[in-house]
């Protein structure tokens, strides 16, 4: 996983240590559904039914979590900023089978 | 009007068929899976865990100590020279034969250590893939870590939480 992306700094404190936030941007946010094939969730519950690691959903949810980053800092880049402070990962299930993934944060100018 | 004999029948009957399969095939499974489950499932919890706990130290002496704390860095002295976020995630599901277990065990009241061990495991596997990831990116410390966790439900039986997902995150710093 890239740390930097396009130039912003993504971390989830409320500061970065060592620079000085210059201009608050606003909230940005990311978010994505996505699901697993068919074929691929009948083995998930096989293996369920086993018990341990479901490594389908387990890829589905990195996956899905690192586009919705994406998402977020090419919203922080459009604002101008140069850092995103703060952030917040929240999952739901809207349905089953799938889940949204959902990143925010806070756009800032940092220098 | 559609007269029926213009209807391709070809890929419906392709579906019906595949699903009779698949049918086929989990009523032939389940039983031999639940026991699968009931023998081995406890066992391989156990195992998970002495893995991970082998995988612990082997980081922690990486790291010199345990570079996870929920801190937010306004104690360090001195720079930081680099900063970025780190996270992992697992998704852990008791089987069939420890939620029976767990609903027995519900008619009593009382602990459920059962699926306790279950979470415990997945929180721990979550936890120890974050410090792996913070080693594989470079970082020397993570801070301010978060441990999420959220319900999981599969399409095949929409109804009840069949896993857990267990999703760590942090900030990891760089000091020189």
């Amino acid at each position: 996983m890239q740390h930097i992306r396009d130039g912003i700094m993504v971390v989830n404190t409320e500061t970065i240590a060592g620079k000085v936030i210059t201009q608050n941007l606003g909230v940005v946010g990311g978010s994505t559904v996505r699901a697993k094939h068919v074929g691929k969730d009948i083995f998930a519950g096989l293996k369920n039914l086993v018990g341990g690691e479901l490594t389908a959903y387990t890829e589905l949810l990195e996956e899905s979590r690192s586009e919705a980053v994406a998402r977020m800092v090419a919203d922080a880049a459009a604002r101008g900023a140069n850092a995103v402070v703060n952030v917040r990962f929240a999952t739901s299930a809207v349905t089953a089978g799938a889940s949204e993934l959902f990143a925010y944060g806070t756009a800032v100018i940092v220098e | 009007m559609v007269d029926a004999s213009v209807i391709c029948w070809g890929p419906f009957l392709l579906i019906a068929f595949l699903f009779s399969i698949f049918g086929i095939i989990w009523t032939i499974a389940y039983p031999f899976l639940f026991l699968y489950g009931a023998v081995f499932s406890g066992r391989n919890l156990d195992k998970s865990m002495n893995k991970i706990v082998f995988r612990e130290k082997t980081s922690i002496e990486h790291f010199g100590k345990d570079p996870l704390s929920t801190l937010k860095g306004t104690h360090i002295v001195g720079g930081v020279r680099k900063s970025g976020l780190v996270y992992s995630s697992v998704v852990y599901s008791p089987s069939h034969w420890q939620l029976m277990i767990a609903w027995i065990n519900g008619l009593f009241g009382g602990r459920i250590d059962i699926i306790h061990r279950v979470i415990s495991v997945g929180r721990a596997e979550a936890t120890q893939r974050l410090r792996e990831q913070a080693q594989a990116d470079g970082w020397e410390e993570v801070l301010n870590v978060r441990i999420d966790t959220a319900e999981m439900t599969s399409a095949s039986n929409p109804k009840g939480t069949k896993a857990v997902e267990v999703f760590a995150y942090g900030t990891g710093v760089k000091y020189s």
